[in-house]
Order: structure tokens, then sequence, then C-alpha cells
């Protein structure tokens, strides 16, 4: 089960919660079970967003696998100079 | 500087570097020193106007201009909708990138390119210009994130709709993307805080200040084919960004690396590329295109300006239970300014349980913003590094020991989101608190200031080759522009791989189609991945040269190990084989020893800074004057300790210019009026100290020699640090970016007559 | 276009005469930075440094003779001048950069008629003459008389200035400048500030003057200084007098570099400050 942590839009568009936990063992298997509960998050979660997992912020990160403990942050992408 | 303590044989030495010699005698080619037969000049048509409607163009008049070749408009370029503008998990708008290379219906700045030209002379080329009829609709201009907002405010964008749930309304408005971040109760905290301090800042946009203005020869051929030669961060994301924008596949063009003269962020972008592709297609014809200085200035993108309010809550033992921050960036002609990494960044030092952020993206009749060191971090840590200043006062507290009591560290939930792993933040308090600049007395108008940042680093994709010739010697073929001195880091990196004398390594930035993908050369990420690229590819050639020496002895190849670059069997019974002699032979025992590596870097380390600054204020004139200077980092490892120091010194310099002088200044018509290094007032050697640096290594855990990027961190602190120093010397808190002697002067004179320490500024 | 060099001032004088779209220049650090923003060159273009009377610096009992064309660096570095005129010395020190400061010239600063212009505060303290040739002959007119605005000098057509020329300086006389900018060089004068000062034996000064640079323009002179220093042991008071005749005595704008407030502020600053600089130089004069 992965610990979703949420905030700012996200967090409203899951009508509040600052937590979920999520059985997926990929990323992208993730943002499929995240938009079946929440229908608003559609396209969201794929377009400019990072995501952190256990505290390492990648750009592309859809097939990374996993923990069964895995912390993760969707974070806005942003870019260096 | 730092006594070089190293472990390694090459990694952590002060090498010579590769690119010196042509560089320092001239022979470095860069953009614009490439010549081809038949070369064209290009000259770009830009906007006089900062807002207006284009009704027509007549360029009929142009082409009859003798020596004019080519002539083009925005009827040149395919339309790329709002569907096809964000293109894979790219933070690019390519329908605004395309858009802010080539106006379409509308122009947004003084400088937005029209039209462009291409003729066998320079004179020609701007006759040409002259000659092109542009009928425009003028429309009023918005210059501040005031302005801007304001209720009645001209829209620049019919279709820009901030994405804000409770806005009261969801028509088109000059405000983009609205960022928001929340923890705890930030409200509460502060009415349990003992100090409460809130203040509000102005930072005005400065530009990244790189010597070499954009250059880009192309050349296209009869199949459509094009070869680019032009100085960028990133030739693989030039030919990304540029056959986008045209609806080429990539393969079609070719982006030649040349050497850069700066770029700090900058040059993450393409302005000319697409232009000079076309007028070289049209014309049959290769073409040069060169930017002015006041190109630059007027056209290419800067850092943003902001306006941003902090509010910091905390308890008298020092702990800071609350934090709160409110900014507008000035995105200029399209959305999408560093404003949410500001966001991201602007706490991102300390251990916050209730935190409040949020973030507005304004689009403005300015250039459109790019990226600046850092982009959006220096900004928030200029507010709360000061007012971080004012609540250690408050507290009656050593600056350093505030946020030594509230620094992050391993294990804590980031302000940003994520928790952090093993980081050095606190590692650079100490190095600055043990520090002899810290205790150095001080005179009389004299102040001194601290501050600290951080910075995320980046990993991204990078592919290197390493191939073994003949003679034992070996060429790294790398896609990462040298920006930093990255070559050299990987010569030595791959010298302690191979185990061979660095001088005996070649390192090549070559073109996009003779190695494999590489993102761009910032984000602080060149040494870190490409480091890692090139460290995966030599040990595979070092496994390859493990095999050849067990064919070569006939025995298995778990009993060869590779020791001091040479091939060692366990037993000791047969003389050891150098690389050399393993190369020499290569042909027999299977062929040519090369290897690739391509690869997603994983393992980043973040980056902080800690910084001190001693400054003489003249308090008859408000000028002020960087007296010392010294610069804490922690960069994992030093591989090449000169460079590293390199960048630090380098961001602390940009920060001393951002904070003192530098500044757009607009006229009521959106021209800017110092477009020029004359009046746009970068810091000139005489102005700065030696600065100094202090490399603190603890070892990014992810990397094979414990590498953190250290390019960018260095100027996020600079501008407070220089702030706090200042108040210091003074007793005066400025506010607004830059101090410039005009602005303090003023602010002195406006000081209270009893002479108490009162903020003012 | 066409470029001369010519050896001689007459054959200089002849081409001017003779060519009314000709231009002369010595280190044309002004004229290609103009060139390169878009101004249109003039057709014929004389360079002046081929002319040795044009490159001359000497000196006898008469005075100093200073080539129009000679380099600012040449300047700066004659030790005799610099210690006879360090004012005149550090400002001439002050345009550009080393590297334009191999290339500028006096003659150049000076008909380039920035309003700005380090040298011309200090020429004009120092009550120097310029030298004019023409195909008519010759004329001298004090430095004053030279530039008339931004842009702008008194010379007619065909003229230019040959040399400039200055008198021997008395003992326990000296002279300083100072000016305001941003940066340590490579800038420009915000607020320039020439001083001349002469002292009697016991430190009491019998003569001064101040003229200003970039608040005006063209230099201003400000009255009234001598009037208060003379006789004073340059007191803070008396300073402080000058310092508000300066700030009077501005006609200053608003632009990029600075405020009208600011200006005048700085220039009252600058005054009193280098008063007291050519004051402490005037007493170890011998």
């Amino acid at each position: 089960m992965a610990r979703v942590h949420l905030s700012g839009e996200l967090r409203q568009l899951a009508e509040g919660a600052t937590v979920i936990e999520v059985d997926a063992t990929s990323v992208v298997q993730l943002i499929d079970r995240l938009e079946d509960r929440f229908p608003d998050m559609k396209g969201r979660l794929r377009e400019g967003i990072a995501v952190a997992i256990d505290g390492e912020v990648m750009a592309n990160a859809d097939y990374l696998p996993l923990g069964p403990e895995s912390e993760v942050h969707f974070l806005p992408a942003i870019s260096g100079g | 500087m730092t006594a070089d303590v190293t472990p390694y044989k090459w990694v952590g030495t002060r090498s010579i570097r590769p690119d010196g010699l042509e560089k320092v005698t001239g022979r470095a080619r860069f953009g614009a020193d490439y010549h081809l037969p038949g070369m064209l000049v290009g000259v770009v048509l830009r906007s006089p106007h900062a807002h207006a409607t284009i009704r027509s163009i007549d360029t009929s008049a142009a082409l009859e201009v003798p020596g004019v070749k080519a002539v083009i408009t925005r009827d040149d370029f395919p339309e790329i909708t709002s569907e096809e503008a964000m293109s894979g998990e790219s933070v690019v708008d390519y329908r605004d990138l395309s858009r802010n290379i080539m106006a379409r219906d509308k122009v947004l700045y003084i400088g937005h390119p029209v039209a462009a030209i291409a003729a066998t002379t320079r004179r020609a080329a701007e006759e040409g210009a002259r000659a092109i009829a542009v009928d425009y609709e003028v429309h009023p201009h918005v210059l501040t994130v005031d302005e801007a907002m304001a209720p009645d405010a001209p829209i620049l964008h019919h279709d820009l709709i901030t994405n804000d749930p409770e806005a009261e309304t969801r028509g088109p408005s000059n405000v983009g993307k609205r960022h928001f971040f929340d923890r705890g109760n930030v409200r509460a905290a502060f009415d349990e805080s003992d100090v409460v301090i809130e203040r509000e800042f102005k930072i005005r946009p400065v530009h990244q200040g790189y010597i070499e203005p954009h250059a880009v020869v192309a050349d296209t051929d009869e199949d459509g084919r094009s070869v680019v030669w032009c100085s960028s961060q990133g030739h693989f994301l030039v030919r990304t960004l540029t056959a986008t924008v045209l609806k080429w596949e990539p393969s079609r063009l070719k982006v030649v690396p040349a050497e850069i003269g700066g770029g700090f962020g900058g040059k993450t972008t393409i302005y000319l590329e697409p232009l000079a592709i076309i007028l070289s297609a049209r014309a049959g014809r290769p073409v040069k295109l060169v930017m002015s200085r006041q190109e630059v200035f007027q056209a290419s993108g800067p850092n943003p300006g902001a306006r941003v309010r902090v509010t910091i809550g905390a308890n008298s033992d020092g702990t800071i239970i609350g934090a709160e921050a409110w900014m507008a960036f000035e995105a200029g002609a399209f959305p999408g300014s560093a404003v949410g990494a500001a966001c991201q960044t602007v706490f991102a030092p300390y251990d916050i349980p209730n935190v409040g952020i949020e973030g507005l993206d304004v689009v403005l009749n300015t250039p459109k913003a790019a990226a600046y060191r850092a982009p959006g971090a220096p900004i928030a840590a200029f507010a709360v590094e000061t007012v971080l200043d004012e609540v250690a006062e408050a507290l009656s507290l050593d600056p350093i020991e505030l946020r030594y009591r509230n620094a992050a560290e391993e294990g804590v939930a980031s302000t940003y989101g994520p928790t952090f792993k093993r980081i050095g933040f606190k590692e650079t308090l100490e190095a600055i608190r043990s520090h002899a600049h810290h205790a150095a007395p001080l005179k009389a108008n004299q102040g001194r200031g601290v501050a600290s940042g951080f910075w995320f680093n980046a990993g991204l994709d990078s592919t290197a080759t390493v191939n073994i010739h003949e003679d034992g010697t070996a060429s790294l073929l790398i896609g990462s522009p040298d920006i930093g001195g990255s070559r050299a880091s990987m010569a030595l990196m791959a010298a302690e791989e191979l185990g061979i004398d660095q001088e005996r390594i070649r390192p090549s930035i070559v073109d996009t189609d003779s190695v494999g993908f590489n993102d761009v050369t910032g984000g602080s990420r060149t040494t870190f991945a490409t480091g890692m690229a090139v460290v995966e590819a030599c040990r595979d050639v070092v496994a390859t040269a493990r095999q050849r020496a067990a064919t070569l002895w006939a025995v298995d190849v778990e009993e060869v190990e590779w020791q001091g670059g040479r091939a060692q069997h366990l037993s000791g019974s047969k003389p050891p084989l150098t690389l050399t002699e393993i190369a020499r032979s290569a042909a027999k025992t299977g062929g040519p020893i090369a290897a690739t590596a391509a690869l997603t870097a994983r393992g980043v380390g973040v980056a902080f800074s800690t910084q001190i600054c001693d400054v003489e204020v003249d308090p008859e004139t408000g000028h002020v004057k960087i007296l010392r200077y010294t610069i804490a980092q922690d960069a994992g490892r030093a591989i090449h300790p000169s460079y590293v120091e390199g960048q630090m010194q380098g961001g602390v310099a940009q920060g001393i210019g951002w904070a003192l002088n530098e500044e757009y200044v607009y006229d009521e018509t959106g021209r800017m009026e110092n477009s020029s290094f004359l009046d746009y007032r970068m810091p000139v050697a005489s102005d700065l100290p030696m600065i100094d640096t202090v490399i603190v290594e603890v070892p990014n855990p992810g990397h094979p020699y414990g590498v953190r990027g250290v390019g960018e961190v260095g100027i996020v602190p600079t501008t407070a640090a220089i702030a706090n120093a200042i108040y210091d010397a003074t007793g005066i808190r400025m506010r607004e970016l830059p101090m410039s002697a005009v602005r303090v002067h003023s602010a002195i004179e406006r000081r209270s007559d009893d002479g108490t320490r009162t903020p003012v500024g | 276009m066409m470029y001369t060099a010519p050896v001689t001032v007459d054959e200089a004088c002849q081409l001017l005469a003779s060519n009314s779209a000709a231009k002369v220049f010595a280190g044309a650090t002004d004229l290609l930075p103009q060139a390169q923003a878009g101004r249109r060159l003039e057709d014929v273009l004389v360079d002046l440094k081929r002319i040795p009377r044009l490159m001359n610096l000497e000196v006898d009992d008469q005075g100093w003779t200073i080539g129009a064309a000679a380099s600012a660096a040449r300047l700066a570095e004659h030790s005799q001048l610099r210690s006879e005129y360090p004012g005149l010395v550090e400002a001439v020190a002050l345009i550009g950069s080393d590297q334009i400061q191999n290339r500028a010239s006096l003659g150049g600063n000076l008909c380039n008629a920035s309003p700005a212009a380090d040298s011309g505060p200090s020429m004009v303290v120092n009550e120097a003459r310029a030298v004019i040739v023409s195909t008519a002959g010759f004329r001298t007119i004090p430095i004053a008389d030279l530039v008339r605005g931004p842009g702008e000098t008194s010379l007619e057509p065909g003229e230019f200035v040959a040399e400039f020329q200055l008198d021997r300086p008395a003992a326990r006389r000296a002279d300083a400048y100072l000016r305001f900018t941003p940066r340590t060089e490579m800038d420009i004068a915000v607020v320039g500030a020439a001083a001349r000062v002469a002292v009697d034996d016991a430190g009491r000064c019998t003569d001064a003057a101040v003229v200003l640079g970039a608040v005006a323009p063209t230099t201003v002179r400000v009255g009234g200084i001598a009037e208060e220093l003379v006789g004073s042991t340059f007191d803070e008071e008396a300073l402080a007098r000058c310092a508000a005749l300066s700030s009077e005595a501005c006609r200053p704008i608003d632009d990029k570099r600075g405020t009208k407030e600011f200006r005048r502020h700085i220039a009252g600053v600058l005054t009193t400050r280098v008063l007291r600089l050519a004051a402490e130089r005037a007493s170890e004069q011998r």
C-alpha cells in the first residue's frame, strides 16, 4: 500500500484528504487507481507533474515500482537553470 | 579555500581543464564563430509596441531590396493547437514557445519578433527589415503584477483562465496558474506564537547576464534536413524544442554544440533556431542569426520580478511553529514563471509543522521570463531569510543559532512534501559559525549578515560513450555542453575508473547524431548524472578489459582483477597487463573496446548553502561595498575542487549584482531603458572581494563518488545575506531589490530622527 | 567610407577643409560604440594618432602641453603630471577601464561633450586652455568655452583641437577629482566634482574652486566657493556651506542613473570630500 500525500489543488480534488492509501505496485497503476477514485483528477497527475517516491523526486516516474510502504508525493514539475 | 584532501588518485584533484588552452587563445568556437560558404546574415524585425494586435504584414517591398534572399513571418510557421501544446511530461507549452519565437495575432512586448530576413549583408538585411510594413492596432499594456492583476487590466491572452476554483469569475485573466500548498494550521500557529513577523518585498527583474549573446547558424538542405550550430545548455533540448515548434520529426535536425559563453539557465530555451532554419530553407543557403546585446535584453527571458509577502511565527525558545508565504511572479508575455519552484523552496531548509504557501503566475507585457540559476528560489529566500533575521533579533537569538534550531535534517518531512534523506544543511551552518569570518571585528559603518538557501538539483537522463584507442587512450563522447568545467570532471572520474592518467582521456561534447540522448546542462545535474553515465560506461570498459586479459592469459575472468589501470591475475603469477597492452591486442581478443551507458540518474542529492557577508555602507551616499564574503555549500564530493569553487563564487557574484545594482528599467511605453551593460549594472571584478569558499562534503550515497549538484544553490541566499548585513551596518531593513545607492540613501534619509534602529526601507 | 591617417597637423587640416563629411578621431572609444548602436559613420574618418604633435606630452618652465590624442594611460603614467595635477590624472584614470585608457584621449573625452565626461570638471577647474587648429591658423580658448552642450562643441567646421595647455602649478596648490559611480570602474559618473585649492604656509586657504560634472548639460563652476573658504582652515561649517552651494548650483535630471534629489545631495557630499582632499594635498605640496 503506497501512502500518497496530497496538497494544494490535488487535495481539493481528493475531497480534502491529506494522505491516501492506495494499493499499487507502480506509479502508473497508482495514477489509474487515483483517477478511478477521484474522476476530477483525470489528466491532472500526468502533465507537468513530478513524483517523489520515498523522498526522491523524479520527472518520468510512471513505470517505477512502488514498495509496500512507499511514500509518494505529486509535485509540480520545475526546471533548473 | 579548503585544503584538498581526497581519498582518490584523480577525483578531487585540480587538473588543467581540457578546453582551457583553446578558450584563452581564442580558438574555441562559439555559436557566432561558424562560417559556411554562401552564408547569409539574418536579422529579426521586432515589435515596437508592448501590446498590439497585428492587423497585417506586408513583406513585398522587403523582397525587392537587393541582397535580400528570404523574408519570413508568422505565415511560415505551423500552428500548434492548445491540445498539442503540452507534449509529453515536459513543462514547456509549445504553443506559447512558438508564439514567443514568432508573434501570431498579437505582439506582447517590445522586442517580440514579427518577421525575419536573410540577406547577403547585414546592411541589406536591415534595409529589408525597414521595408516591411506592419499594421498594428495598439492596446494598453501592463508592466507590473499590480497593474496586471487590477480589475480592469487589459488582458493578454483571452484563453488564460486561472486554475482557482475559488475565483469569483472564471473569465480570462492575467493570472495563469495559482500554486498552493499547506500543512497543519498556520493561523492557529500564529495565534500561539510569541513572535509573529510579517513583511512584504518587491523584487525587480534581472537578467542572467551571459556575456555571449544567442547565436545560431542553420543550414537546411533540399531534403528538408537541417544542421544547426549553436551554443546552448542542451543541444538535444534545442533539437526537441525546435523540431516540435516546426512540427518536424527530430531526426530531420542535427544540432552541433558550440562552446557556450555563459547560460545560467537563460540558454535552456530557444529563440533564433527555428527562424534560422526556415530562413535557410527558403533561401537555400546557410543563415547566421546573432542577437545584439540590446536584443538579448529586450527579447530574451529575464528572471521574473515579483511581489512577496512572508510571515513567520516563533516561540521565545526559538522554535518556528508557523510560516506563510504569498508570491506573485512576473512571468512576462506568456505564463510559466518559476513561481511553483519558489513555493516549493521557500521554507525548505527548515522543519516547520504549520505552513501555508500561495504563488501566482502573472502575465504582463514584458519578455517571457526564462530560467536563472535556481529559478524562483532566490526570490523566496530574499524574503524568508530577512524575516528570519528579524525573528532572531526579536528573540535575541544569534541568526545562525535560530536556523540551526529549526534546521531540516534526514527524516524530516520537507515543507514541499517529501521526507529528506541525508542532507548537509546543518554542516553548512556549522562551517560558517566556526569560520574565522564569523568572529572577525567590524568597524564603523560596517555590518555583517548571514543567510541560507536550498535547491533541489536534478537527475534526468544522460548517455555517454567511452572508446578505447589502440594506444590505450580513451575518448569520452558526451552530450552535455560544458558550462562549468564538467568536461574536466568527466575526465577525472573516467581516469579514476579506468586507472589511467587523466591526460590520456579526451572528453568531447558531440552532436545529436554522435551520442545518445542527454537532458540539459542545467539544474545542477551534469557532474552528477552525466558523470554517472561516464562512470558506468567506464565500468563496462573495465569489465571488457578484464575479459580480454582473461583471454590473453587463457584463464577465467573471475581470476582477473583491475587495479591501478592494469589487469592483475589473482595469483600474482602473471605480469600485469596495462590498458594500453590490452587495447593494442584488442582486434585479436574480440574487437574494439568501447561502451555506452544510457541512464536516468537516480539518487539525486539536494543542496544547501549558508553564506556570511560583511558590507560597508557609506552613510552619506548609501553606496554599499562588499568587504568580505564567505560561502559554505555541501557539494557531496568535489570532483574538481576549482570548478566547484567556481560555481560557488559564480552564484555569489551574480547574487551580489542582483542585490546591489541589477534591474530592468522600463519607460512608460514598456521599452527597456537600460539595455546595455553600462546601465544594466553587473559587478566587474574590482567590485568584488575574493569570495571565500568552504566546500562541505557530506557525500551523497546515491552517486558513485558522492556528488551533489553545485551549480545553482550558491545564488539563493546571497541577496538576503547582503540585506541583513546592510541592516547590521545601518539599522535599515531593505525590502526592495536592488539595494542601489539611491534606494539605500533614500531609506537612510527617511529614518526616524531619534536615531533608534527602526526598521525602515 | 575612407580611413585616412595624416602625419602632420597641416595634412589633417587639409583633409577637413576639403571634405565636409570628414570627422577626426583619436581612440574611437566613443565613436565605435555609437556606430555599433546604429549611428552612421562619416564618409571620411581622420585618425589623429599618427601626428606626433597630437601625441606629445611635454613640460617646460612655461607649462604643460598635452597632445589632444595622447592616451589617458600615458597621462596617468607620467609621474610629474601626477604630482603636479593629481586630480586631472585621477580623472583620466577613471575613464572607462584599463583597456579603454590605452586608447582614450583628453581630446576625445572633451569633444565628445558628454555631460558626464570625467575630464571636463578637472580641466575647467585647472583653467586649462585648448589650442584649436584649422587651415585658417590656430586659436587658443579657455577650456570652459570648448563645450557648448551635450554632444556639442564650439568648434567650427574644419577645426579640431591639437593640444591642451596648463600652467605650472604654484607651490602649495593642488587639485583633486572625485566621482560617484555605482561600480568601481567601467561606469559613468552620476556626479563628478573637481576642486583646486591653494594654501599659505599656515595652512589657510588662499584660493579654491569647485567644478561639477554630470549635473547639468555642461560642467558647472560652483559660484561662491572662494568667498566661503579663503582665509579659513577648511573647517566643517565652511565645507558644509560649500556643499550647500554645490547642491544649489546643480541643474540635474532624473534618469536611470539617479534622481535629481540624489544628484544634488551627492554633489554636496563630493564637494566636501574633494575640497578636503585637495586641501590636504596643497599642504603637502612644495
